[in-house]
């Protein structure tokens, strides 16, 4: 297993990684990036040491088409649209035609509306020179969702986005989902990610979400890749003005994880809530970022990030809120909670503010702590067992996020997940 | 019947300053049935809650001699939540806040798991006595969708604590000052629910330093305590 830090890529991978009857102007976009990718650093994630992680141990081989198991088929129902590995296999866009609404693979939104895809694509959002990894994230993309909602279309019913790692045999995962808000839209978008199979491919799942003026967009994500993938995330967002972007994140993987979330707040007044809840089991590494940055007047950005740990995992939250000067009146707080439940564990919350500007309210909180006797022996007081109680206290210090996932079905999976890696966790026992 | 028993109980505390331990009850002794209602009174400070709280099973309380009993079982081996699945409540002064859990999930859970042999309650029945019980007690349903105890007034949680009550059916409730920062009209709730409760298979035992609530809720016994120790048992005229 080669660790990130080595890794040299093929250029090969550029060309696997290429789309059907892919425009010149995509392939050339990809060369550029993977050529500069060699120079760039690669991210910092402050306390979360990752050089060894395989993260760019990918293949080549040459895939067969598997056919698709019960356990996805069952869960198609749920979904508006699902991609298997690099194949979509359910849509559901006729729901929204009507309206202008445009979802598709990334392979067919490349295909049909390649210029709108052109003026999108690493345009706003995520900077491909930012560091290694967004570059090769540009340059090896492999798949991906596109979701266009017009100016002035409001969607009732949420789209529900179901991405699968197809780990069912060696095969490159570079996901990503770009999300375009017209003027005056407001929607709401689930995705959930998982992995399907139990070979060890590492998976990248970028999103970008592009928020025009006076737009409004939820975007919430259940994350539950498999125990072997060792994963990378950067989702996005960029504000014009009076546009608002609230997220709420899941991250409930089973293996390695880094993530990067960062909202730009260009547009004067508007603004985002960034809130994620992370569980880390085992002996898990998750190191989440989370940032909002400011460069409007009258911007507000608000980040919260709670979450547990078990056994000997680690998980790290980085708050950053960064406010550029020029941008008045602008609002950026945060808080970061952490509850161990395991004496093995290593949690870690680190508020970093940096403020060019007098003109601002900012402000933050940090926690790490042990679970509250006081609430668990209230509990337990009314005939809860102790392993109920410390349940229901760990369900209540993340319901606090969980309370604001908009979509009923979306709440419950996130309990049940919850529920799920709590109740296999050897130490509570 | 049942029988609660408490007899020669010494119990210490580590104190949190000089982390020292504290004796505070010097041999309490104490015999309820089911069908009976009992008040202890005294001043602040003489181990009335200390007691309640061991009687629970808190854990930051030690017995060094005595027992209790439940039935002529001793209490001592067991947890606190295997006592709450064997009968008792304890109405807590200082009931604690949980965010991110509702009143009503919890209450559920609580009704459920005390329970066990009969299985769980199904929801319409559950919510049938919910409402009646919050009739009872002059609560809005809106209380029971709020985070447990989260930002209730102080006369909110007690009345919340008699709700609980109210939907376990404990055998034994030991009610710790439910009547302090209670105005009238509260205290009257409050007292409404207690006597609701009582039967030949309830026992209520009630803490308080004030003998405006044994007003509403007439007690067959009252025990003074000082220092403690129960220092003198009589029927209701010795709270005057
Ligand atoms: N958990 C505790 N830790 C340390 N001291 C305690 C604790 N609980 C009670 N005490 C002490 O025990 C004594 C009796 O307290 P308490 O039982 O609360 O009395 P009451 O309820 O009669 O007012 C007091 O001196 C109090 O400070
Ligand atoms: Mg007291």
């Amino acid at each position: 297993m080669n660790g990130i830090k080595h890794a040299v890529l093929d250029p090969k991978f550029v060309s696997a990684a290429k789309f059907d009857q892919e425009p010149d102007w995509l392939s050339e976009m990809r060369n550029q990036a993977f050529e500069k990718s060699q120079d760039l650093p690669l991210p910092v994630f402050a306390k979360v040491n990752y050089s060894s992680w395989p993260l760019l141990e990918f293949s080549t081989k040459k895939q067969a088409d598997l056919e698709i198991p019960k356990s996805v088929k069952d869960q198609l129902a749920d979904y508006t649209f699902v991609n298997l590995g690099n194949r979509n296999i359910k849509n559901e866009l006729a729901n929204f035609l009507s309206q202008g609404v445009i979802l598709c693979s990334m392979a067919d939104a490349i295909k049909n509306y390649g210029d709108l895809v052109q003026k999108y694509l690493y345009q706003f959002a995520i900077d491909p020179n930012e560091d290694r990894l967004t570059a090769i994230n540009l340059a090896l993309m492999n798949n991906g969702t596109f979701l266009y909602v017009p100016d002035n279309v409001q969607l009732k019913d949420p789209i529900k986005l179901l991405t699968i790692q197809d780990s069912r045999q060696e095969e490159m995962f570079i996901d990503h989902t770009l999300i375009v808000a017209g003027k005056n839209s407001r929607f709401n978008v689930f995705q959930r990610t998982e992995t399907i199979g139990d070979i060890a491919n590492p998976a990248h799942l970028t999103a970008e979400i592009i928020a025009d003026q006076d737009s409004h967009v939820q975007y919430n994500s259940l994350d539950c890749l498999g125990p072997k993938t060792y994963a990378y995330f950067n989702r996005k967002g960029h504000l014009k003005e009076d546009a608002r972007i609230d997220w709420a994140m899941g991250i409930f993987n089973n293996g390695s994880t880094i993530a990067d979330f960062d909202s730009d707040l260009y547009g004067v007044g508007s603004h985002t809530e960034m809130q994620t809840v992370a569980i880390s089991t085992g002996r898990q590494t998750q190191g989440l970022d989370t940032q909002v940055t400011n460069y409007g007047r009258h911007t507000e950005g608000n980040i919260l990030q709670i979450g547990v740990l078990l056994d000997s995992s680690t998980l790290i939250f980085n708050g950053i809120g960064k406010i550029i000067h020029g941008a008045h009146g602008s609002k950026a707080q945060q808080e970061n909670r952490i509850l161990m439940l395991s004496p093995k564990a290593h949690g870690d919350a680190n508020p970093i503010l940096l403020i060019d500007e007098n003109d601002v309210i900012a402000g933050h909180a940090a926690s790490v702590g042990q679970i509250n006797k006081k609430q668990l022996y209230y509990l337990m007081s009314r005939g809860l067992s102790k392993e109920v109680a410390q349940r229901l206290v760990v369900r209540g210090f993340l319901g606090v996020v969980l309370s604001n996932v908009p979509i009923p079905a979306v709440r419950e999976q996130m309990v049940a997940m919850i529920e799920r890696k709590l109740q296999n966790d050897p130490e509570s026992k | 019947m049942a029988t609660l028993k408490v007899s020669n109980l010494h119990v210490s505390v580590n104190d949190e300053e000089d982390k020292k331990s504290k004796e505070i009850l010097k041999g309490v002794n104490l015999e309820m049935h089911t069908g009976e209602t009992h008040a202890i009174m005294g001043p602040n400070g003489t181990g009335k809650s200390t007691l309640s709280e061991t009687i629970m099973g808190n854990p930051n309380y030690h017995i060094t001699k005595g027992s209790i009993e439940l039935d002529g079982q001793d209490l001592s081996t067991m947890t606190v939540d295997q006592r709450a699945r064997a009968g008792l409540f304890l109405a807590m002064q200082y009931p604690v806040e949980i965010k991110g859990i509702t009143n009503l999930e919890f209450i559920r859970t609580a009704v459920n798991v005390t329970r066990n042999e009969q299985g769980p309650l199904p929801i319409k029945k559950f919510l049938d006595k919910l409402k009646e019980n919050l009739g009872i007690l002059n609560m809005s349903d809106k209380m029971t969708e709020r985070y447990l105890n989260e930002g209730f007034s102080g006369g909110e949680k007690k009345r919340n604590e008699i709700l609980q009550m109210m939907m376990i059916k404990p055998k034994f409730a030991i009610l710790d000052e439910i009547d302090s920062g209670l105005d009238i009209d509260a205290l009257q709730v409050v007292a409404k629910g207690v006597n609701h409760m009582l039967s030949p298979n309830f026992g209520v035992l009630m803490i308080t330093h004030y003998q405006r609530l044994l007003n509403y809720i007439h007690p067959d016994q009252v025990h003074v305590m000082m220092d403690g120790r129960i220092v003198k048992t009589g029927d209701a005229s010795l709270a005057e």
